[in-house]
């Protein structure tokens, strides 16, 4: 498909660098007397506990070293497949010290694909830090049998590089998922 | 067929990943290649902010960390302009948040361990939303440049960080706009990751005198273009316009 020659150019991306927290997260490090509160604290609001799962996880970089200053959004559906206003944005960051990120939500429905055939329950992660220049995107899904006849997985058609958007299911509601930006296990990113 | 999709990318726009002259992209940039997505709703929605949240002073770093009724040390700006979408369309109800060091270059935040003084009266955040026409308006101080390290040490020009939440998610957007007449940004790797040198300069903000003689204050203009949507999709006539 063709670019219309009338359109203009995105204003490039450029890295959030290490201190992204003061703009998008400064009441968890401590500036908590300018914003009255910080955005997508909990993707879900007033959900019972018994149907909150927790996700937590570790950005690795190519040295296998945890990435301590890494922002994650989140970004779902609710239970039933649907987008809400205001609801399933999630904003986290990773541990100033250990890199670790952890939060809860609710495991998001199916969806359908453009053309009608199903998608499987998954979480957007947009992922941003010191030297990332363009922010990465990636998918966590919770099931391999749920994604078994998801057209997304089928394209990617290298079993390996599939689990690695697979969480590590601990419990009925406690999911791990770790994220590797290098090496034998580097997560699949997506383009768009 | 009415279908969801969008513009696509030039990629001499965007900086490069894998980027060595910018040296933390070494080992955070991915190796193997991304995997194309047909943006789905997933990408096509987005959160919608309340913007009752909003503070009064959430748009004037100036005085929104004021500790004593003073304002920050520093050359006193302000930053406007609009933001749109590829086709020019003014992009109303954007959430956009700054954040910047003081006006001598040090961030207030923990891992900022230069020695450089903190202002008391300055914190460095700001947010707020595009109008109906898509203009937005912030007051701030210049902020100062700053060394870090990259293959030794390098200078970052004055930059402000700006966050920017569209109408879906495909169109969020992270950048850092510079000052117009700045000589350190064509030495910045960070900058120079972006291959076009056009492209580069569209994210140097320029001198604007227009507050100057009333309210005796220095401007500078930064219109922000975000995602379009792909619309030959539509027949004979394009969305919106």
């Amino acid at each position: 498909m063709k670019r219309k020659t009338n359109t203009l150019l995105e204003t490039p991306s450029q890295t959030a660098g290490p201190f992204v927290h003061i703009g998008c997260t400064p009441n968890l490090i401590g500036i908590d007397d300018v914003f009255k509160n910080d955005f997508g604290v909990q993707p879900f609001k007033n959900v019972p506990k018994n149907k909150l799962i927790n996700i937590s996880g570790t950005v690795f970089d190519g040295s296998d070293v945890p990435v301590y200053d890494a922002m994650i959004e989140t970004w779902q559906c609710n239970s039933e497949g649907l987008f809400g206003k205001d609801e399933g944005f999630g904003r986290f960051i990773t541990d100033l010290e250990t890199g670790k990120f952890n939060f809860n939500t609710v495991k998001p429905g199916f969806t359908k694909y453009e053309n009608g055939k199903s998608q499987s329950p998954h979480i957007l992660f947009w992922i941003v830090a010191r030297g990332i220049n363009q922010p990465l995107v990636t998918r966590m899904y919770f099931d391999e049998n749920e994604t078994k006849k998801d057209y997304l997985f089928k394209k990617i058609n290298n079993k390996e590089r599939q689990k690695t958007l697979l969480a590590k299911k601990i419990d009925e509601n406690n999911y791990l998922f770790n994220i590797h930006l290098q090496g034998e296990e580097e997560t699949v990113f997506f383009d768009f | 067929m009415k279908r969801i999709s969008l513009l696509k990318k030039s990629s001499k726009n965007q900086p490069e990943r894998f980027y060595p002259n910018y040296q933390s992209s070494i080992l955070r940039a991915p190796k193997m290649n991304l995997i194309d997505l047909i943006p789905t709703n997933t990408e096509m929605t987005g959160p919608i902010f309340n913007k009752d949240i909003i503070g009064k002073l959430d748009n004037d770093l100036t005085v929104n960390f004021s500790k004593d009724g003073s304002k920050a040390i520093g050359q006193e700006i302000f930053v406007h302009g609009y933001v749109k979408d590829q086709y020019g369309k003014p992009q109303k109800n954007v959430m956009i948040e700054i954040w910047q060091a003081n006006a001598g270059g040090k961030y207030r935040h923990i891992n900022d361990k230069s020695n450089v003084k903190l202002d008391e009266n300055f914190s460095g955040c700001g947010r707020f939303f595009t109008s109906s026409d898509g203009y937005y308006f912030f007051k701030t101080i210049q902020p100062g440049a700053y060394p870090f390290p990259n293959h030794g040490i390098k200078w970052r020009p004055m930059h402000i960080h700006f966050s920017l939440f569209g109408s879906f998610f495909a169109q969020r957007l992270i950048t850092q706009m510079y000052f117009e007449g700045d000589p350190l940004i064509s030495l910045c790797s960070i900058v120079n990751a972006i291959p076009d040198k056009k492209s580069r300069n569209y994210l140097v903000a320029k001198l604007d005198f227009s507050k100057s003689e009333k309210e005796k204050i220095l401007g500078y203009k930064f219109d922000i273009i975000l995602r379009g949507k792909d619309q030959t999709f539509f027949e004979n006539r394009l969305e919106g316009l």
